[in-house]
């Protein structure tokens, strides 16, 4: 009926200034109610890649720092022999050890792996190098290798599980038997096939790399190395495996890479915090937001009823005079559950007004601000972790969300105004007739 | 008597307050006959708008019957009540009860809206009152630019509108200075005296009284003397004064 629709605006447009403060008050409301969801979301999406940075970086420096760190190195003390070539003189030489002798520290909890390594001077030429061996048959091992292996193959390919008669030389070694690769070199009298060139490199050994039982056979060394890799499960528990393998071997030197796993386990630490911290502001964001929501809701609803109640209370003889002329109960109640609505609906238009502009600014100021991960960079000695920041967030009101603050507006209008339009229609006529 | 359009058989009215209870109207018995003009008059507090009340269906009966156009009112739930109020009431007021945001047509319209009748109609019929009760070139003004007494006007046409079986008005006059009190009571006349209006009209002014054909008194809840007018021009039957006892 066009009746009750053009009574209840006259009666919004009638008090003014009252329904114009209201409505710009359940603007506000309505503004926060739209701006609150997608700022919600918006923040928590920001803080999430936050936590999905922290969690790949630290993944990152895992996959490429913890083999380095969690490897322990196990050998005899050198001793000091005189120098063949100069009586006056001595040398360090590295004592041979025999590889079952220590096959108590596979035992050792944590331990992943222990990877034997001859590494012997080669007199067979006037350069001096290197017979360096490295089993080449277990291929449980074989994620360990790529750290002892040659690290700058230049050409053909690097030594790989199950290579047997073959060679990679380090490029000084292969100059001064002037070979390459695809050619045949005799080592120690015995023959190989050069399959790579381990390039120049300041800190590359000078070295012929090869399987090894091979390098223990030309160098008559069967059954003896010089020295363990002992890998370990995990960079925490590399202090605790290295102090059981000096007590279970005292006479063995057992060395690790202290500082890089100092700072492993400082970075995992540091990106622990962070990710705690992303975690909570998290949370934070998500109760902090609902609250609000049922706050502001709350608030929006609670303004409808009171103005409703007043405006029914100051309106009761006209409310016995509807009664009078005939109204039916249902008829009040719509009459102003109508009104309840319209008013609450004109600020919905006024709170999209608003939210549009203003959402942004809603967002930053009534939530936490997200967190923001800072940059983290990883070196071959170490890894730094750039500190968290806050972030701020910009909030754009879609179509979907100018409908939804209308229908909020609407809901929460009709539940304002429901008690006093129930409060009106339950009004005795003969009271409010005599009501002043 | 087919032609009575209200009977009210042994009316008793209470109000609690508290321990105490007030009672306006005991055991009261009431007949008034289709197009009687009736002045119910008495002293403050006597019962008048607490009777009104009643017989308009917007208070209740504590015991006793009251019946409108042969329907009882005093055992009818309010859902049937409004329709009631709606459709067989016109009521005038004292203080008019306009509503101040609808002008002087949309005040008659309203009271037609609320028994469902279309637009085109009411708009029609509620120029046509203004008309009659000597509005017309008014129907746009809101109450609050209209005299007491045109707004009394529109407060008849719109208990008009409906074409009501009984209006009942609760001091009409009450409010209006001396000519404008006449200019009323004589438009409430000749609505009695040219359409066959029934009117029961509640008034503290003899002289306002003395122009219709029946003066009820009203004492302690009682009727204290119900009185034929010489005004009386309706029914031949009754051409003289007439005073009845009631106890
Ligand atoms: N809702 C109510 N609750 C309690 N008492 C009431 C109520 N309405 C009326 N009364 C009492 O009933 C009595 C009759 O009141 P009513 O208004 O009918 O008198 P009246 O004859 O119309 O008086 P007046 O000439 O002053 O208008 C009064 O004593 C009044 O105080
Ligand atoms: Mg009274």
């Amino acid at each position: 009926m066009m009746g009750i629709l053009s009574r209840a605006t006259r009666n919004i447009s009638r008090r003014k200034t009252r329904s114009l403060l209201v409505i710009v008050v359940l603007s506000f409301a309505l503004a926060m109610l739209i701006s609150l969801p997608p700022s919600i979301t918006q923040s928590q999406a920001t803080t999430q890649k936050t936590i999905d940075a922290l969690t790949a970086n630290a993944q990152a420096v895992n996959a490429t720092m913890s083999i380095v760190a969690t490897q322990i190195e196990c050998h005899l003390p050198a001793i000091s022999v005189p120098n063949p070539d100069s009586k006056a003189e001595t040398i360090q030489v590295q004592p041979l050890m025999n590889n079952t002798d220590y096959s108590n520290i596979t035992s050792i909890p944590h331990v992943r792996g222990v990877i034997p390594i001859l590494d012997q001077a080669a007199n067979d030429s006037n350069l001096d190098y290197n017979i360096y061996g490295i089993p080449l048959d277990d291929a449980s091992l074989i994620d360990m290798y790529s750290l002892l292996l040659p690290s700058n193959i230049t050409e053909g390919r690097n030594l790989q599980v199950g290579d047997s008669g073959v060679v990679v030389l380090q490029q000084r070694v292969a100059d001064n038997f002037g070979v390459q690769v695809g050619d045949t070199v005799k080592i120690l009298n015995q023959t190989f096939q050069v399959v790579g060139i381990d390039g120049y490199s300041p800190l590359n050994k000078t070295a012929a790399y090869m399987n090894l039982n091979q390098a223990q056979t030309i160098t008559d060394n069967a059954g003896n190395v010089t020295n363990f890799k002992v890998f370990v499960d995990d960079v925490h528990n590399v202090d605790e495996v290295a102090t059981k393998i000096s007590i279970m071997y005292p006479k063995l030197t057992v060395s690790i890479a202290a500082s890089l796993v100092y700072s492993i386990i400082q970075m995992q630490t540091q990106t622990n915090v962070q990710l705690e911290l992303a975690q909570a502001t998290m949370s934070e964001i998500q109760s902090t937001g609902t609250l609000e929501i049922a706050v502001v809701t709350a608030v929006d609803a609670a303004i409808v009823l009171f103005i409703m109640l007043y405006t029914v209370r100051e309106r009761t003889r006209e409310i016995g005079t509807l009664k009078a002329l005939g109204a039916s109960s249902a008829a009040i109640l719509g009459q102003f559950m109508l009104e309840g609505v319209l008013l609450s609906l004109i600020a919905g238009i006024g709170g999209i007004a608003i939210g549009t502009i203003g959402a942004t600014s809603f967002a930053n100021l009534l939530l936490p601000a997200p967190t923001q991960a800072g940059n983290s960079t990883v070196t071959q000695t170490g890894v730094s972790i750039g500190a968290a920041s806050s972030a701020s967030i910009s909030v754009a009101i879609t179509p979907e969300l100018v409908l939804l603050g209308l229908g909020v507006a609407v809901l929460l209008g009709a539940l304002g105004s429901l008690y006093p339009a129930w409060r009106a229609a339950r009004t005795r006529p003969a009271e409010a007739m005599r009501y002043e | 008597m087919n032609d009575s359009v209200l009977k009210i058989e042994n009316l008793t009215k209470t109000y609690k307050l508290g321990k105490r209870d007030v009672q306006p109207l005991t055991n009261l018995n009431l007949e008034v006959k289709k197009g009687e003009f009736t002045a119910i008059m008495g002293p403050s507090g006597s019962g008048k708008t607490t009777l009104l009340n009643i017989i308009g269906c917007i208070d209740k009966a504590t015991s006793g019957s009251v019946l409108i156009d042969n329907v009882d009112i005093a055992h009818l739930p309010e859902s049937q009540l409004y329709k009631i109020r709606r459709d067989k009431i016109g009521f005038i007021f004292q203080n008019f009860n306009l509503l101040p945001y609808l002008n002087a047509r949309e005040n008659v319209e309203l009271a037609m809206e609320l028994a469902g009748k279309f637009k085109g109609q009411r708009k029609q019929r509620a120029k046509d009152l203004l008309n009659t009760v000597g509005l017309s070139g008014r129907e746009q003004h809101r109450p609050q630019r209209l005299s007491q007494g045109e707004q009394q006007r529109v407060a008849i046409a719109r208990a008009l509108a409906n074409d009501p079986a009984i209006i009942l008005a609760d001091e009409p006059t009450g409010n209006l200075d001396v000519n404008n009190k006449q200019e009323i009571v004589k438009l409430l006349l000749d609505l009695n005296q040219k359409q066959g209006t029934t009117i029961i009209m509640v008034t503290h002014d003899e002289q306002v009284a003395a122009q219709t054909q029946r003066m009820l008194t009203l004492n302690n809840g009682k009727i204290l003397k119900d009185k034929q007018t010489q005004k009386s021009t309706l029914s031949g039957n009754q051409s003289k004064a007439e005073e009845t006892q009631e106890e």
